[in-house]
């Protein structure tokens, strides 16, 4: 792993997280809030996330266990996770 | 104080604004409780996860908080109200076969879906209360107050583009 690692160890395992779904994470600098962004590896129309394809990690969330799992909820609804087709449409 | 969970989308007026630089307003108007998506050009979506006393309060200071940071953009969705069966059952907690069982394979008639087609969408706060009344089904208040506020929001936005003279027609049809 190349990049710096996130300071709070619950988003960094969401991180890592991320990366083993195929997640591109990026690290921004010189920014008071964002910490990075992390890039969905199906960015295209047919995705699930949507607006989500591209998700802000913050550097100081109010709460890093609830911003752990509002990242880790991002990839589980991303379509990329699985081969399963929109099961609404079933 | 209990913790809501929703997620708002909002239109930019400018879809090329300098998105690294807005994310550091929304930090700064206290949306750091929210997981923010800038993957569509002109769209932000906010997933917050908000502390407060009652979901009202806690939609609504959500909503003035992005304002305060990006005045110019335009709320065009407030989640969850709008669902399908795999969100239903995401929110009850249920798996999808459970979902349909409850919704869509039951004798008592629930509430119709406001679309039908793929996927068929009902609304929350409509739903959860027919599950909680009509099946004795054990739904969280705060939700149901949730999906209430989200629902009054989208119809909001949904007047916007309401004729008013239009409406009075309509409305005098379907009563």
């Amino acid at each position: 792993m190349s990049r710096r690692r996130h300071p709070d160890r619950h988003i960094e395992k969401a991180l890592r997280y991320a990366e083993s779904h195929g997640w591109r994470i990026e690290l921004l600098s010189a920014h008071a809030h964002g910490w990075g962004k992390m890039y969905c590896a199906h960015n295209d129309l047919d995705c699930r996330c949507g607006e989500f394809c591209i998700t802000v990690i913050w550097g100081t969330p109010r709460s890093s266990e609830n911003h752990a799992r509002q990242l880790r909820r991002v990839v589980d609804g991303c379509v990329g996770g699985s081969d399963v087709p929109d099961e609404d449409e079933a | 104080m209990s913790e809501h969970e929703f997620t708002l989308t909002f239109a930019l007026a400018a879809p090329d604004a300098d998105m690294d630089a807005l994310v550091e307003r929304l930090g700064e108007a206290g949306c750091d409780d929210a997981v923010v998506g800038v993957g569509r050009r002109g769209w932000l979506a906010l997933g917050f996860t908000r502390q407060a006393e009652g979901a009202a309060r806690a939609v609504g200071s959500a909503i003035a908080d992005v304002r305060r940071a990006v005045p110019d953009a335009t709320l065009i969705e407030a989640a969850p109200d709008l669902v399908g069966l795999s969100d239903v059952a995401a929110l009850l907690r249920v798996t999808r076969q459970n979902a349909r069982k409850l919704v869509v394979d039951c004798d008592a008639l629930a509430p119709p879906p406001v679309h039908e087609g793929r996927p068929t969408l009902w609304r929350l706060a409509k739903l959860l209360g027919w599950l909680r009344s009509e099946k004795g089904y054990a739904v969280s208040e705060e939700l149901i107050e949730l999906a209430g506020i989200t629902m009054q929001i989208n119809l909001a936005i949904g007047s916007r583009d309401a004729d008013a003279a239009a409406q009075r027609e309509i409305i005098a049809l379907l009563s």
